[in-house]
């Protein structure tokens, strides 16, 4: 019935709020990260900056209460003490000022200056990385305190997989729960969508889901419902009241078409040019008139309207149609030139398609002097052209010969009601055509084209 | 051809006994149902070779007629009379699968050229290479025409109306009938658009005989007569 019922995703309002709620996730996510990182990191720095300065700070005392071999002898208990309470294992350096070491456990000074109480990362010798905070402690004493700090780096190390994991796993469950009811709302979406669609091209259409829960989408598919069944009793009852018109009015012409019928059984008309005669030929014209009107506004109802067309092969038809005009046009004095594209199809219902052409070409018969030609071409589109050299269109009725019994002035010895070109105008626009007057040197141009 | 059993179901009695005056001149059988229920039963019960269906019934409406009679497996060809005439109701009548469409008002010739042609439609006569008919002879194969052994230049179209004439030889062929099996169309010109074709197969025909090959009739379209 139709196709491409999914909306492209990218335009899909579902999926953009699907894939933004995914980017916040992801956003989220990594600032909180940043920040947990950027607090931790700064406070295990702090703390080992201050173990580091308390310490220097301890030895300091202990320097001006006992003078340099006390220094010496606690650098050295220190140092037998292991201490490994936080893991920061601790190095000490006593140096003469020129940094030659005369005691703790490192030989050669950093690149920190003493006279400065300079503090920072820096590597040792044996390339193992450690905070480190320097001293002047006399005219040529100084001391360094450093600390290993790999136990902080592990933490946050350990802080950031635990972030990627808990992250990813939010991350991957907020797309799940983003995809998972984007595909839901879009498959409740296209379903309604799916029904308007059907309904505007004429097909039977249920917008209503039975197992809704009843939200906003299903109370919008309920009025939709609504309005569409509405609109299809308008149509139902539009379409009753037109064959009712036409049974109401027909009945009766057929009881009187009877009598006339057996009153001429009793009296024949030879030559069926009698006023009984006439006046059957009076009754079939009303009926083919009111037919057409009914027609008319059938198929203007029905404009855009898919049910009930089918894939017809139009350049058959055209050639099935031309043959059978033939034997007329040349009966006319005219001579019929086709221009019939093969292969050219489309989406219609064949007995007005038929129509449609035919009252063209009858057209052109009907005003085309003998001698004239008239042509019929098909190329894809469909583009139909039925032309003629005959007299033209006078300008002055060009506005409204589709219009429904119009008539010009040099038309009316002519047999007919006026209303073949209004009902194929009518046809072309239930099939999404249009029927128009081309502009031409001579005669009549009539191009039935896809609407533009 | 035997005469035919016809079931006519429809509600008007006026225009019902139009119908049954007609059938009876032609000797063939008319069974009358008066509502779409009684006709659903009868053409369930008895056998017939056409049923003839108004549209519009007081109870059950002819196109539900027709769909349930072919539910229930009943292939017995209909032809659907109505008031209701446009192409549109036609449409709806052939999708609900009604074989014939005849719009009220119609010609009584035309309804029994259109029942009996229906009827042999559904009997499937098969014709053979060469249809002969009094002195007209069809060689279907090689595509050629013959009046009393003198050959006649048809065009390809030509040949195709000749050939459908041939094939209902005695039998009146109507316009619609024409233009549906020759010329492939489903529709009612309002223009005389097929007797144009059928005159000039006919000069053909009679070109230099002096007995008419093609009778029209009036009221429902032409018959092939057995000429010399």
């Amino acid at each position: 019935m139709t196709s491409g019922v999914t909306s492209r995703r990218g335009a899909s309002i579902v999926w953009r709020i699907a894939t933004a709620s995914l980017l916040v996730a992801i956003l989220a996510v990594t600032l909180l990260f940043a920040a947990s990182y950027a607090t931790v990191e700064r406070s295990t720095h702090e703390a080992l900056a201050a173990t580091v300065t308390t310490d220097l700070a301890g030895l300091i005392d202990i320097h001006a209460s006992g003078g340099e071999a006390e220094l010496l002898r606690r650098v050295a208990d220190r140092r037998d003490v292991v201490n490994l309470e936080d893991g920061r294992r601790p190095h000490y350096l006593v140096a003469r000022t020129n940094g030659r070491p005369i005691g703790g456990d490192l030989h050669v000074w950093p690149p920190l200056s003493a006279a400065l109480s300079a503090e920072g990362y820096v590597t040792l010798p044996d390339r193992t990385p450690v905070y480190a905070r320097a001293a002047r402690l006399g005219p040529d004493l100084q001391l360094l305190v450093a600390r290993e700090y790999a136990q902080d780096r592990a933490t946050l190390k350990r802080l950031a997989q635990i972030f990627l994991g808990v992250g990813a796993a939010i991350i991957i469950a907020v797309a799940l729960i983003a995809v998972l009811t984007a595909r839901g709302l879009a498959k409740r979406i296209d379903r309604i969508q799916e029904g308007l669609r059907n309904a505007a091209e004429g097909y039977p259409a249920a917008l209503e889901s039975p197992s809704g829960p009843g939200d906003e989408i299903d109370e919008l598919a309920r009025q939709g419902g609504r309005l569409l069944a509405r609109q299809a009793n308008l149509v139902r009852l539009q379409k009753n009241m037109s064959d009712h018109v036409a049974h109401e009015i027909r009945t009766p012409l057929m009881h009187l078409d009877g009598r006339l019928a057996a009153a001429l059984q009793e009296r024949p008309e030879p030559g069926g040019t009698g006023a009984l005669t006439r006046s059957r030929g009076d009754i079939r014209s009303i009926v083919a008139m009111l037919d057409s009107l009914l027609d008319i506004a059938s198929n203007e109802g029905r404009r855009g309207d898919l049910a009930g067309l089918a894939e017809l092969d139009l350049s058959a038809l055209l050639g099935d149609l031309a043959a059978l005009y033939e034997g007329s046009v040349e009966e006319a004095g005219l001579t019929l030139e086709t221009a019939i594209e093969p292969g050219v199809t489309m989406l219609g219902e064949r007995m007005q398609i038929v129509r449609l052409v035919s009252n063209l070409l009858d057209n052109a018969i009907k005003y085309v002097p003998a001698g004239g030609t008239v042509s019929l071409k098909l190329s894809q589109g469909p583009r139909i052209m039925v032309a003629d050299d005959g007299p033209g269109i006078p300008f002055e009725d060009r506005g409204r010969i589709f219009e429904r019994f119009a008539r010009s002035a040099g038309q009316v010895s002519q047999p007919g009601h006026g209303l073949g070109l209004a009902l194929a105008r009518a046809i072309a626009q239930r099939h999404g055509l249009v029927l128009r007057l081309a502009d031409s040197p001579r005669g009549a141009c009539f191009m039935v084209e896809p609407e533009a | 051809m035997s005469s035919l059993n016809i079931l006519y179901v429809e509600d008007d009695p006026l225009a019902a006994s139009a119908v049954q005056a007609l059938v009876g001149q032609g000797g063939d059988r008319l069974a009358w149902e008066q509502s779409g229920r009684a006709g659903l039963q009868r053409a369930a019960a008895d056998q017939f070779d056409v049923i003839i269906l108004d549209r519009m019934l007081p109870d059950l409406d002819g196109l539900s007629v027709v769909t349930r009679l072919r539910a229930a497996g009943v292939e017995t060809p209909v032809l659907m009379l109505s008031a209701l005439g446009r192409s549109e109701n036609r449409i709806e009548g052939l999708d609900a699968g009604v074989d014939d469409y005849l719009a009220k008002p119609y010609e009584p010739q035309e309804l029994i050229a259109r029942v009996k042609a229906l009827h042999r439609r559904a009997s499937g006569k098969v014709h053979g290479a060469v249809i002969i008919y009094g002195a007209l002879e069809c060689h279907v194969k090689a595509r050629t025409a013959f009046r009393a052994g003198r050959h006649i230049a048809l065009s390809p179209r030509e040949f195709e109306l000749f050939r459908y004439f041939m094939e209902n030889a005695g039998e009146t062929v109507t316009r619609e009938m024409l233009l549906r099996d020759v010329w492939n169309m489903n529709f009612d010109p309002q223009t005389n658009v097929v007797d144009v074709n059928i005159g000039r197969l006919r000069r053909k025909l009679e070109d230099g005989f002096t007995t008419p090959a093609l009778e029209t009739i009036w009221g429902a379209g032409y018959r092939l007569t057995a000429c010399e």
